[in-house]
């Protein structure tokens, strides 16, 4: 009982400290990229440490949804943070069905996230909502696709399961199916953590938004929640891609040598995963939004080869 | 003044529309003003459009009761292939203060009508939506130009609404109000859409938020102060607002400019065209999320400013051109820095433009994206890049030479297909021969004067003056008045013509993609509002 307690206390700490370094790190290999200086890797937890001094404006119009959404986002990231292997092949978690819990758990966070946009009656929110809705109605089947590829490989859908089956077996990414199932996921990565070519994070046009819009009317310790809440989705995305497709270094059990090394070869992967999103958005323009369907389709089919090719080859 | 060819064209207007027309004269070989017996000014605008293929280019109003006993609405046209501009002056009774509108015909002056109805309490007889435009719906009934208006006049406190926007009906219509307060730094508009989902239905537009009666303020300031007014009529052109300025008033005292400061007038003209142009290649890349390219575009843009502080003490390029010439030469120094840093930015623009044509995603984002169809495009009147990229061929710099434009040859760019792409493309053309025309002024005239000492005004003399500045044509007119002031100042900023293309050219686009057709026109809200 004590060891999940530890396990979980550690896991917890690294999921929200590593979660802002990680966005703070994207932002400024961005800028480093098109010629800027650009905020320092410590920006982003200045920026929660600012907004959660900060006064709060509420909408009037707004109902306890609004007050409620900021937790639920930061609640339900957490807790998907503490079920998937970081840098051991042990979560402290493993709830009901794993895998199947991880992706739903995060949809609840972004059906509340939808509502909250709406829950404030402006014509913003609104859009950033249904927009939203749009583009997880494919994302998260492809999503489900890919995941699925994996977890009939480690016959089960356990993440500390399938963790512990690939490190058996290193140098697995290489089938096919993997390729396919690394690539599936990567297009939902881009799509789930609203970066370019699916949404712009940097935008300051109301009209173009979709994850920014939907949180346009929140400020303050909220805000701050919410931020803190999408950096850590984005960190337990890429931790199941790296860790899932990527397994090399993590320790099979949770002793001080083993967590430490564990951890060096955990952020090594990150950093290189950070680098390929980079890469990709400072490359390419948006999407035109009814093209972004399009591109979730692909990784719609390549989940769906993915999972088919496992019992091919 | 009445040259041969000039006593003709009276003899056949007279023939033709019987004594309507009144008398013909030339204040200046290139500016004929025929004077009209009554307001009517529709036989002769369809004759001049019909038989001439004229082009009305703007309309404006002036209180003359105190001399003439009559309000005087003034028409101003073009016809291709000739430098002249014909401008009609038609009389508006004091008592009936009704003249007739042509904006069913040409909505092209739609705003322009509303806004004499606004600024001089005239009514615009048949106008199909004769609303407030210039003034918002909340103001008290006063007429802010007439000479009876003083400018230290207090308002009552406005009350009511500022303005009804129509109501858009229908199944999962909806109306999605934007503004006028923006994020980023950009000036207030109101943007009201009707949208049905993603796609825009109907787009209302409000603007005059920052309206500050500049032509008003004209009225009361001594010419050489009234520069720097308009050198702030809209903060990017200042330098070509400044010049039309200017320009005005040299044509009205006959004051020659030296070569040396024509040129310098052109070159930095140049500057400011190309400065701006970058900026906006870089925000249009910006809008569809290439941020990589704005990257480049905005330190291209930073070296220009920095060269325009060199050269003229102001990155706005402010300052610099007064009535006779230009404030102050070049040394060996500065023309040194002009030269280097414009062959420096022609290359790295070069490649600026290979990064945004190799991108084919930035591509797709801008083709077929807010297209404004070329017969909408000249129905409204549009000028400009806006208007090049839709087909509309003018351009003043090559219609009506000033500055020592004619001394150099350069290309107009128009293309058809009105969309982002091709506002985009027009930039850059433009870019590239502003490069040559800066390049080939560089040594010219070096040696002269590049200004001359400015005699005392004469009174009550008109003159009209037209820039091609980077968004398009300006128009400035004035009428002189006693002591070194002036009568009347209009001025027409292309924006003014160019709000409602993009009424047009959203138009079934999807919303998200509306900030990037906004940037492709890039119109003027302060130049607007005045």
């Amino acid at each position: 009982m004590t060891e999940v307690l530890t396990n979980s206390g550690l896991q917890l700490v690294l999921l929200l400290l590593v979660a802002p370094m990680l966005s703070g790190m994207i932002k400024t290999l961005k800028a480093r990229l098109q010629t800027r200086r650009g905020p320092g890797v410590l920006q982003s937890y200045r920026d929660i440490i600012k907004l959660l001094r900060k006064g709060m404006v509420i909408p009037e119009t707004a109902s306890w949804i609004f007050s409620a959404t900021p937790y639920l986002v930061f609640g339900t990231a957490t807790l998907v943070g503490l079920m998937i292997p970081m840098t051991t092949t042990h979560a402290p978690f493993s709830l009901f069905g794993g895998v199947l819990a991880v992706v739903y758990l995060l949809a609840l966070g972004r059906f509340f996230l939808a509502l909250g946009g709406l829950d404030t009656g402006s014509s913003f929110g609104g859009l950033g909502s249904s927009r939203e809705m749009t583009i997880s109605a494919i994302a998260e089947p492809a999503m489900m696709l890919a995941i699925f590829t994996v977890a009939l490989g480690a016959n089960s859908t356990n993440l500390s399961e399938m963790a512990k089956v690939a490190v058996g077996q290193s140098w697995r990414f290489l089938a096919p199916s993997q390729m396919l199932a690394f690539a599936a996921l990567f297009i939902v990565l881009i799509a789930e953590t609203g970066r370019i070519p699916v949404d712009n994070p940097a935008t300051h046009l109301e009209l173009t938004m979709i994850h920014e819009a939907m949180v346009l009317e929140y400020s303050g310790p909220y805000l701050a929640l919410i931020e803190w809440g999408a950096s850590i989705k984005q960190l337990v995305l890429m931790t199941l891609l790296v860790n899932t497709f990527f397994p090399f270094g993590l320790s099979p059990d949770w002793t001080v040598r083993a967590v430490g090394v564990g951890l060096v070869f955990y952020l090594a992967k990150l950093l290189l995963l950070a680098c390929l999103i980079v890469l990709v958005e400072t490359t390419n323009a948006k999407l035109r939004l009814f093209r972004v369907p399009e591109l979730l389709m692909v990784a719609f089919i390549l989940g769906a080869l993915a999972l088919i090719s496992t019992f091919l080859f | 003044m009445m040259t041969q060819a000039m006593s003709a064209m009276f003899e056949a207007l007279r023939q033709k529309l019987g004594p309507q027309v009144q008398s013909v004269r030339a204040d200046r070989e290139d500016e004929i003003y025929l004077l009209l017996a009554d307001a009517d000014i529709r036989p002769i605008t369809e004759h001049l459009r019909g038989q001439f293929g004229a082009r009305l280019v703007t309309v404006f109003a002036e209180d003359r009761r105190a001399t003439e006993g009559v309000f005087f609405n003034y028409y101003v046209f073009e016809q291709k292939g000739s430098a002249q501009y014909l401008i009609v002056q038609a009389p508006v009774r004091s008592d009936s203060l009704e003249f007739p509108s042509l904006s069913a015909e040409l909505p092209a002056v739609n705003w322009q009508e509303r806004e004499i109805q606004d600024w001089f309490g005239l009514k615009a007889a048949g106008h199909p939506n004769p609303r407030r435009v210039a003034l918002h719906d909340n103001w008290p009934d006063v007429y802010p130009l007439r000479k009876d208006f003083p400018l230290e006049t207090v308002l009552p406190p406005f009350e009511g609404e500022r303005h009804i926007y129509r109501p858009a009906f229908g199944e999962g219509v909806l109306q999605v109000p934007v503004g006028p307060v923006h994020a980023g730094i950009i000036e207030p508009g109101h943007f009201n859409f009707a949208v049905a989902g993603e796609p825009i239905l109907y787009l209302q537009l409000r603007m005059f938020y920052t309206h500050k009666g500049t032509e008003k303020l004209f009225e009361q300031l001594p010419i050489h102060k009234a520069v720097f007014l308009a050198e702030s009529i809209s903060g990017d052109s200042s330098f070509s607002h400044g010049t039309a300025f200017c320009q005005a008033i040299e044509r009205a005292a006959n004051i020659e400019v030296p070569l040396r400061g024509l040129v310098m007038r052109t070159i930095l003209l140049e500057l400011e065209r190309i400065c701006n142009h970058v900026g906006d290649i870089g925000a249009i890349a910006t809008d569809v999320g290439f941020v990589i390219a704005n990257a480049h575009a905005s330190r291209l843009k930073e070296t220009l400013v920095t060269l325009n502080e060199q050269l003229t003490g102001s990155r706005l390029l402010r300052g610099m051109v007064c009535v006779g010439g230009v404030r102050r030469s070049w040394d060996a120094a500065q023309l040194g820095a002009l030269r280097s840093t414009v062959d420096s930015f022609a290359r790295e623009f070069r490649d600026l433009i290979s990064l945004i044509d190799r991108s084919e995603s930035t591509r797709d984002r801008l083709e077929q994206t807010g297209v404004l169809r070329p017969d909408k495009a000249r129905d409204l009147g549009i000028v400009g890049v806006g208007g090049r990229a839709s087909g509309v061929d003018l351009d003043v710099r090559r219609d009506h030479p000033y500055a020592a434009y004619s001394r150099y040859s350069f290309r107009v760019p128009v293309y058809q297909a009105g969309d982002v792409w091709h506002r985009m493309q027009v930039r850059i053309d433009e870019v590239n021969e502003s490069i040559g025309i800066v390049q080939n002024a560089m040594a010219d005239g070096l040696r002269r004067e590049f200004r001359v000492p400015v005699p005392p005004i004469p009174s009550d003399r008109c003159a009209l003056s037209a820039v091609e500045g980077w968004r398009g044509e300006i128009i400035h007119w004035i009428r002189t008045g006693p002591d070194n002031h002036l009568e009347r100042c209009k001025i027409k900023d292309p924006s003014l013509n160019n709000w409602p293309a993009l009424v047009e050219a959203v138009q079934g686009n999807i919303i998200a993609d509306f900030p990037v057709i906004n940037k492709s026109f890039n119109l003027s809200y302060s130049g607007t509002d005045r």
